[in-house]
């Protein structure tokens, strides 16, 4: 069915400061289809939400909806929010974020998407470190752990999850190539040391508790504003199936 | 003054206080409208449900029920009022120094009155801080680095006219400023939190205090190291506090967090009324402890002895406050005669 479809495309964009996907967030607000053409609504936890993630997210929409064969036109329609008109003109034409706001923007998003795709890399590889430590594993046996490892890992339910979240970011930041390639390295791709380990978790750990707490008061923002009653599914880890979830909120 | 169960009595000083009028007949537009939304939502999401007002009350609620919030309900000594102008949004600023001064001027003892500087303001800026140095005797600002002004969307301390009232705020002893970050819009393509010019700020000012309110959240990560690096870059806890209320767990981390990077003289309590009643805050500060989990990760506790440096005694060493001295003030005064 083609709103699946649809959905399932959602599910691929990530807010980018919080790192999980819109259709989890509940940030999409419903979905239209005529013909060829989908409309999606498009909504934030507040009227300031930063107007440069609003518009990465609003273009992933637009990049990835297109993406499916039959999609000739995608409206995104960012609501409520105090540039929604600027940034809809602006995606729905195919402009460059500096095409849209030539005035306030020196530059592309580049720059801005790189810093919180290396906060995503930390955020992720702390918790499944954590996770390894929480399972009495030594720290020497850690920094063993291979790419190839990742995904035969001996973890359990969120556990697993985390491994995959993480051997993802590996893969689309090009550090998965080698299999027998050190799994926990730096952003960069160097290994991590023995000696650096403590030090490297604890940095790790107030980037994963920023976002953390930025997405807890995202979630409940939106919550307040748009009055959902529903639970929006499990954090920090995906829902099995998110558009379910999201179906619920839509109808 | 909150007395704990063996009788001891804590002096409050709470951080940031605002007296604003957000009222429709206020509002100049739509962002008007947008920003009281906004905080209204704060409001609602993080307040206990039998602190939550109606949203008519919540946009204006006068100078009398704030007094009867703060001091006699809310267990708050003093409090500090950090303006936040918004003269483009609001016809008459959501909240200005001139405004608040007219509680200040009924209760002396009660208040700090801070003022509000703007670098885009130019010379006309500096001559008013100056008259508000000379008018109000302030010995800090509120500084609102996201406000809109013209066409202008925003600014930075490194901004080559912020370090020039930076250096008359040195030379007028206007010495604590309260920086409040983002959603700064300019340059649009930049993170809209970040606090990295505070570093740059705090250097170039040892003499200056830069209290950055929200403690950085949300690049808790950034705020940490600078604050470590600077012996002058303290932490507010407005907007961290409210959570120890629905997130019980990531208030605990923050803080454990923070007293283990900023430590426990360099953070101030704060409601950031009205947006939070004091009330609640105090009451649930006074109560938490750390989870044994946090307490043996971090190795810091929250004792009787840091919570009273964090709900009075940290502001009141930055504002040359006796709290001995001013308890006795605060005892004689029109607020102690109604409580």
């Amino acid at each position: 069915m083609r709103r699946d479809e649809v959905y399932g495309q959602l599910g691929k964009v990530y807010d980018p400061e919080l790192d999980q996907p819109l259709t989890e967030l509940g940030f999409i607000g419903g979905v239209s289809i005529d013909g060829n053409t989908v409309a999606v609504h498009f909504r934030l936890p507040t009227f300031w939400c930063a107007a440069n993630f609003a518009f990465m997210m609003a273009a992933d929409i637009r990049e990835r909806v297109s993406e499916l064969p039959w999609v000739e036109r995608v409206d995104v329609q960012l609501q409520d929010h105090f540039f929604d008109q600027e940034i809809n003109d602006g995606v729905n034409c195919g402009k460059t974020f500096v095409e849209t706001f030539p005035l306030l923007a020196t530059d592309n998003l580049d720059e801005l998407r790189e810093t919180f795709r290396v906060k995503a890399l930390l955020t992720r590889q702390e918790r499944l470190l954590r996770s390894l430590l929480a399972l009495g594993w030594l720290e020497d046996a850690i920094l063993g752990v291979r790419v190839g490892d990742l995904p035969g890992l001996p973890l359990s339910g969120e556990g697993t999850a985390l491994a995959e979240r993480y051997l993802a970011i590996l893969q689309e930041r090009g550090l998965a190539g080698d299999a027998t390639a050190p799994a926990f390295v730096h952003p960069d791709g160097r290994p991590i040391d023995l000696s650096e380990f403590r030090v490297r978790l604890e940095h790790a750990q107030r980037t994963r508790l920023s976002v953390e707490f930025n997405a807890a008061f995202c979630r409940g923002m939106l919550k307040t504003r748009y009055g959902e009653s529903e639970e929006i599914p499990g954090f920090p880890d995906r829902a099995a199936d998110p558009r379910q979830a999201v179906r619920r909120l839509v109808e | 003054m909150f007395k704990t169960d063996s009788g001891e009595e804590l002096f409050v000083l709470d951080g940031h206080v605002h007296l604003w009028d957000a009222s429709p007949e206020n509002q100049a537009n739509k962002y008007g409208a947008g920003f009281i939304s906004c905080f209204y939502d704060y409001h609602r999401n993080l307040s206990p449900a039998e602190y939550v007002w109606e949203r008519p009350v919540f946009e204006k609620y006068g100078p009398e029920k704030m007094v009867k919030d703060v001091f006699i309900d809310g267990y708050v000594d003093m409090g500090i009022f950090q303006p936040t102008y918004l003269k483009d949004f609001y016809k008459n600023g959501f909240n200005t120094t001139e405004q608040n001064s007219w509680l200040k001027v009924r209760y002396p003892e009660r208040w700090i009155l801070n003022g509000s500087w703007d670098p885009r303001d130019g010379d006309a800026g500096l001559e008013y801080l100056g008259s508000l140095v000379q008018r109000y005797g302030i010995r800090g600002a509120k500084l609102y680095t996201a406000e809109w002004k013209g066409n202008s969307r925003g600014w930075k301390l490194t901004d080559p006219w912020a370090m020039r009232y930076l250096e008359k705020c040195q030379q007028l002893g206007v010495r604590n400023l309260h920086v409040h970050k983002g959603p700064t819009i300019w340059p649009l393509n930049l993170d809209a939190f970040d606090v990295r010019d505070i570093d740059e700020a705090a250097t170039a000012f040892p003499e200056l205090n830069f209290i950055v309110e929200h403690c950085g959240l949300p690049r808790l990560e950034d705020f940490c190291w600078i604050a470590t690096q600077e012996r002058n870059v303290y932490g507010g806890l407005a907007v961290v506090m409210p959570f120890i209320h629905s997130r019980p767990r990531y208030f605990a981390e923050v803080l454990a967090n923070l007293l283990w990077w900023v430590g426990a003289d360099k953070l101030l309590f704060a409601s950031d009324y009205a947006i939070w009643h004091p009330r609640w805050i105090v009451e649930k500060f006074m109560a938490f402890e750390f989870p044994e989990d946090i307490r043996k990760e971090f190795g810091v506790a929250l004792t009787l002895d840091v919570k009273k440096k964090i709900l009075g005694e940290n502001a009141a060493r930055l504002y040359g406050i006796d709290i001995q001295a001013q308890k006795k003030e605060l005892a004689k005064d029109a607020i102690a005669a109604m409580s």
